[in-house]
């Protein structure tokens, strides 16, 4: 049996995934500051709905937020720095740049590191390796002025260590020597790649965080151990799993483990649908998280910031935008109608939970509009089984109604300061939240010279699928996929994942010293490093080559088999995906491979998913205001089984969510109990 | 209360901003340079047909209120589809010669035109051209223009990077094009006249791109309604912004308040005198009795000035506001012709755009009361046969009124990255020595300055450099008792050590061996110091 556990904000997930492929799921209260313990509840909750015992699981896969929350609270163990005299500040200079060209006085994100605690090694390295060698005796003497900082971590971040790594690789030794105790970030280790900015605020960010998240493992990986489960296999941001000694001392290989998972369950959920293209966005209460399924692979990138940070890992190419269900509508003082960017969060939420929210969000707008039901749940059953033979009718949240009077109430208020109708109010709000919506799955599709009408549409979170479709319009994508059950995505995006190890260099090959033999020769040293670490068969090994035009100063990642490191091919892969990306080619310049990542993955657990509902539920009629007009639409409660059809208008309230089915869409339910929507208007 | 409801006004305005940013995407990922694509010196922006500018991508302050006046250069043209404009004339619609902008007329389509558009796109053409109009269509109505601009890292003239310390006019600092169509020969002819000529004809074809995208987004627009429904969205967009300024201005209080101010001209002191006169929800900004235009390169084109009175209200009002024409009604500068803020046609004003705007901003923030930034982008260029470097540094800020200044940081007009130096030390034969925060720069106070920066550059062969900077002779001033930050310095030093102090505008030649270390300024201080504060040590970064 595979098991999943996922921390989200509100709730801990488990998926426990059978070998018949029945799968079972239950969750948890989070519990922040010791994330172990809700940890600990969901699964024992999970074994509970599965009638299993600990020791017939097989793997134990967590996605979790330790370091992302530490990191976006700004704190992290006592952490000194150690880069080239000279340089020290740089963490602090960033690219120079301010957050807000207006609000002057703004901040970025300031350094991990105080300046009393980065220090200059005496030395110095060029491009073409060392031009001042290191002096030990002055290292010597800097190791004691650190100690007596008394650091419980410290990050090494030397200029072109990512081409020459041996004075990095020597302090790394004397600290070891001097300070066997401390946790050490090595950046060429870590990252490997050039622009010390961007190289040394990962490798702080790595130091801060691996004493913290190294805790929190070893006492998750005790109380595991303690119950008869296996050993905690980690999510990292890239998507792939590695081990909880790997991960409590490369903390920052963990930074977006929480969406990861999620991105993994909507590949398998593609999969499992047959779409290799596909754009999916997330919407839950207070963001949206976008991503692009292309050719059945989710693109990677290396340059994510999170909190204003850089993150020079690898990382599945998320898009995050402040729109959710709980995002408030205000006017502005021109008198334009805003949605967001503040929420009103889980608590006290919109204002139909009834918790003592006043101001109008989407979630009330999709009330007053008939679109949602006050049975409708909010994002999940506190127990249940995710597939197979759902109980007819579900608890909501917390058991509590949604208030439509209260929605009303707020929508109204809002309403009258606009001088506007209620409903044009709350069709309103909706519209607006939805143009911000566009804009995210723009950037991931246009902005990048990707047409988003080759891709079908796939909503998850208790929000997405009442805004799919209009959406899609907008977009003009003419079909929306909705899986069923998509409220423990993230787990069971875990329980299907892989295992997987990184690495990368900056090669900086171009003209005559850019041949086939040289690239084999780097590639193979990076492929014995991963093949190395991984401490499972390897499955597949994936080479990302990024290249440029020379004299440019962006490149592009392109993938290619790893035997046929052929110089032509990868130009030719190069301009083809910059002339997608960009628009043009320039055969007359020359191409520069700038940097070589190598990933190798473990095996995928194989994962039939299987159960859908049986029968559909009975329609019945409700009434949902489209362009200003009450319509009657048919209602379906509950799953759908396969073959069902239906046609526009209708609202489908779904276990985790709830599907509008705008008037010229129609749809069926697949075998798989993913209802395909395709407009004919 | 506005023609349009209060919701279709915001999808408007999410829509404007959108195409803005598609634009500015497009721009920066098509062009070759660096100076464009990682230091996104570059703006893109939609105007209406009269010329008005109904949105614009913000990337760069110092284009803000520029842009507008590229336009009105050209609004009088005989304007055709498939025909754009370009022009870098700081006289008629440009700022100084590197910012080349690319106009481009945007025609509604016809039924025809669309249904035909819609087929192709059918059939699975990329969508990028589906919606321009196609060769034979008839034109529909104009129904605005699309505009970018970009810096380019060279426009050729006396010095490579087109940015001479000494400049006296305008010809000296590069190729002047007034508007003109430009064609696939107007590219090939102006790329001849500059260095890099590859690296510009790309440039100038991803302005092209960008205005296609640009294009099409508004013509989208007008099809998802109707032309005339469009014009009206875009009417209320711009009274929309204006209502919301006048809203900030009348909150900044009634009132004529002054400023004086000096830049540092090589042959002395210029001094800069604004009356800023808050009426009625109106504000007026009046330059008279400023210096008159100088023999040097620090003048400014009208539009210069503008972009600079725009900035520090967009900073004295509400960001949030779209960048707009409308923003703008509320605003008047007055600048008498023949002022070194209106220079007449002809003048050097390669100094003015980059220099001289950062003391426009700081006389209307000084007006307000604010503590000044650095006030210089200390503007270096390197350069010999073989390449050309330009790079801008940042410095401190000035405190706010509630917060330290930020450090090391561009502080007004300009925004723009830094080269990292590892690209640096691969691509180009230099060698950085340091580059750290000039610690106790900034200026003391209850909120303090943000500090300059230190950086110093070894040639690692001969070659000539040029630097345009400012605040070197007179400090940023601090606010309500705040101290001044410390000013700018910069060094030569030879092989063997010898240090020899640089004015703050020279070009000369930096051998092999020899280093350059320029010090930037530190920010203003907000409000009195604590009392036991230790006076900041002025003279450089303690190291």
């Amino acid at each position: 049996m595979l098991l999943g556990v996922d921390v989200g904000g509100t709730f801990t997930d488990a998926v426990l995934v059978a070998e018949d492929g029945r799968s079972y799921s239950a969750k948890a209260p989070s519990t922040p500051g010791a994330q172990h313990e809700g940890v600990m509840a969901a699964v024992k909750a999970v074994l509970e709905r599965a009638g299993a015992e600990a020791r017939e699981i097989g793997r134990f896969a967590h996605g979790m937020t330790v370091a992302t929350n530490a990191l976006l609270e700004g704190k992290g163990a006592k952490t000194a720095l150690i880069a080239t005299g000279g340089f020290t500040d740089i963490v602090e200079l960033g690219r120079q740049t301010r957050p807000s060209l207006y609000r002057l006085c703004e901040e970025g994100p300031q350094p991990l590191v105080p300046p009393e605690r980065r220090f200059g090694a005496s030395e110095r390295t060029g491009p073409e390796g060392p031009l001042e060698p290191l002096d030990e005796e002055a290292t010597a003497t800097l190791l004691e002025h650190l100690a007596s900082t008394e650091p419980e971590a410290v990050a090494v971040a030397l200029l072109h260590s990512y081409a020459h790594p041996a004075n990095e690789r020597r302090i790394g030794e004397l600290l070891a020597k001097r300070l066997p105790q401390l946790h050490v970030s090595l950046s060429h280790e870590l990252v490997g790649t050039f622009r010390e900015y961007e190289r040394t605020a990962t490798t702080e960010v790595d130091a801060a965080l691996s004493p913290l998240l190294g805790t929190y493992l070893n006492q998750l990986g005790a109380q595991a151990t303690a119950a008869g489960l296996p050993a905690v296999q980690v999510m990292q941001s890239s998507g792939g799993l590695t081990d909880s000694g790997h991960a409590g001392t490369h903390a920052a290989l963990t930074v977006l483990s929480g969406p990861a998972g999620g991105v993994g369950g909507a590949l398998l959920l593609s999969a499992e649908a047959d779409e290799a293209d596909v754009l999916c966005f997330d919407m839950g209460g207070t963001s949206c998280d976008v991503c692009l399924i292309d050719g059945g692979r989710v693109a990677e990138t290396a340059q994510r910031a999170v909190a204003g940070r850089p993150l020079a890992l690898p990382a599945l190419d998320i898009h995050t935008v402040g729109a959710g269900g709980g995002s408030i509508a205000w006017r502005d003082p021109g008198g334009a109608l805003r949605v967001g960017p503040e929420s009103a969060g889980a608590d006290p939420g919109p204002a139909c939970y009834g918790r003592g929210g006043q101001r109008a969000t989407v979630t009330d707008a999709n009330m007053v509009l008939g679109r949602l039901l006050a049975d409708a749940p909010l994002g999940g059953t506190p127990t249940g089984t995710l597939f197979g033979a759902h109980p007819q009718g579900h608890k909501q949240a917390g058991g509590v109604r949604l208030d439509r009077d209260a929605a009303e109430r707020a929508v109204g208020v809002l309403a009258d300061e606009l001088g506007l109708q209620r409903t044009a109010c709350a069709e309103g709000i909706v519209r607006v939240a939805e143009t911000e919506m566009r804009r995210a799955l723009a950037v991931m599709t246009v902005e990048r010279g990707i047409d988003p009408r080759r891709f079908a549409l796939m909503p998850f979170g208790g929000a997405g699928p009442l805004h799919a479709a209009s959406i899609a319009m907008e977009l003009g994508i003419g079909k929306v996929l909705c899986p069923r059950a998509c409220g423990v995505l993230s787990a069971l995006g875990l329980a299907a994942a892989a295992p997987r190890r990184d690495t990368a260099r900056t090669v900086m090959l171009s003209g005559a010293a850019l041949t086939g033999e040289r690239v084999q020769r780097e590639l193979d040293a990076l492929v014995e490093r991963v093949v190395g670490e991984l401490d499972v068969p390897v499955e597949r090994i994936d080479a990302r080559y990024e290249l440029r035009y020379e004299g440019q100063s962006f490149e592009l990642s392109v993938e290619a088999e790893i035997d046929e490191a052929e110089i032509d091919d990868l130009r030719q892969a190069f301009e083809d995906a910059h002339e997608q990306r960009y628009g043009y080619r320039d055969e007359n310049a020359g191409v520069e491979l700038v940097s070589i990542r190598v990933s190798a993955l473990g095996t995928r657990p194989a994962l039939a998913l299987d159960g859908a509902a049986h029968e559909s539920p009975q329609t019945e009629s409700t009434q949902v205001v489209f362009d200003g007009q009450s319509t009657q639409a048919e209602l379906w409660r509950g799953e759908l089984a396969p073959g069902t059809r239906l046609q526009g208008p209708a609202l489908c309230s779904m276990p985790e969510s709830t599907l509008l089915v705008p008037p010229g869409w129609e749809g069926t339910v697949d075998e798989h109990g993913t209802v395909v929507l395709e407009h004919f208007a | 209360m506005s023609a349009l409801d209060p919701i279709e006004l915001q999808v408007i305005v999410g829509a404007l901003r959108a195409a803005c940013e598609e634009m500015g995407a497009a721009l920066v990922r098509s062009a070759h340079s660096v100076n464009i694509k990682e230091r996104r010196d570059a703006s893109t922006a939609l105007f209406d047909k009269n010329g008005q500018m109904v949105m614009q991508a913000e990337h760069i302050p110092v284009h803000l209120g520029s842009m507008p006046a590229a336009v009105a250069a050209v609004l009088d043209q005989d304007h055709r589809p498939g025909v754009s404009w370009v022009l870098n004339d700081p006289f008629e619609g440009g700022t100084h010669l590197p910012d080349i902008t690319v106009v481009t007329p945007v025609f509604a389509h016809t039924p025809e035109g669309a249904q035909r558009a819609d087929a192709h796109a059918r059939m699975g053409h990329p969508f990028v051209d589906d919606i321009l109009p196609l060769p034979n269509d008839p034109p529909g109505a104009l129904i605005g223009f699309a505009a970018s601009r970009a810096h380019h890292a060279d426009v050729g003239g006396t010095v490579p990077g087109s940015m001479p310390a000494d400049s006296r006019t305008l010809a000296e600092e590069g190729v002047v094009i007034p508007p003109r169509e430009l064609t696939g020969e107007t590219i090939e002819e102006l790329v001849r006249q500059m260095r890099q000529p590859n690296e510009r004809r790309a440039d100038l074809k991803a302005q092209l791109a960008a205005n296609r995208i640009g294009a099409q987004r508004l013509v989208k627009l007008a099809q998802r309604t109707s032309g005339e429904q469009l014009e009206a969205a875009m009417d209320e967009v711009l009274d929309y912004a204006e209502r919301r300024t006048r809203a900030c201005i009348g909150a900044l209080g009634e009132g004529v308040r002054e400023a004086e101010d000096v830049l540092e001209a090589p042959a002395g002191d210029l001094t800069l005198r604004l009356k800023a006169t808050v009426e009625e929800e109106r504000l007026v900004l009046d330059f008279t009795g400023s210096a008159d235009q100088h023999e040097g390169n620090l003048n400014c084109p009208l539009a210069v000035t503008r972009s600079a009175c725009w900035f520090a209200v967009r900073v004295l009002t509400d960001p949030d506001i779209p960048s707009s024409a409308g923003a703008y009604r509320p605003v008047e500068v007055i600048v008498p012709e023949g002022s070194l803020l209106n220079a007449r046609a002809g003048a050097a004003v390669a100094a003015g755009n980059v220099e001289s705007s950062s003391r426009v901003a700081d006389l209307v923030l000084k007006a307000f009361g604010c503590a000044l930034g650095q006030g210089t982008m200390n503007n270096l260029t390197l350069g010999n046969d073989a390449f050309t470097y330009y790079e801008t540094l940042g410095g401190g800020q000035g405190a706010c009124a509630d917060a330290d200044g930020p450090s090391g940081v561009h502080v007004a007009m300009s925004n723009t990255l830094n080269t990292p130096i590892e690209a640096l030390e691969r691509e180009l034969p230099l060698r950085v020595s340091k580059y750290a925060l000039r610690r106790g720069s900034g200026g003391a106070g209850e909120h303090r300055g943000g500090e300059g920066v230190v950086r110093e550059l070894e040639a690692l062969t001969d070659m000539t450099f040029s630097l345009i900077a400012e605040r070197r002779r007179h400090a940023p001033p601090g606010a309500h008792g705040g101290h001044p930050g410390s000013p700018g310095c910069d060094t030569l030093i030879a092989s063997n050590g010898h240090a020899r102090g640089l004015p703050a505008k020279v070009t000369g030649t930096l051998r092999s061996g020899e280093r350059l270390r320029i010090e930037t300024p530190g920010g203003g201080g907000y409000g009195s110091p604590p009392e036991h504060f230790e006076s900041p040590n002025d003279s450089g970064d303690g190291s």
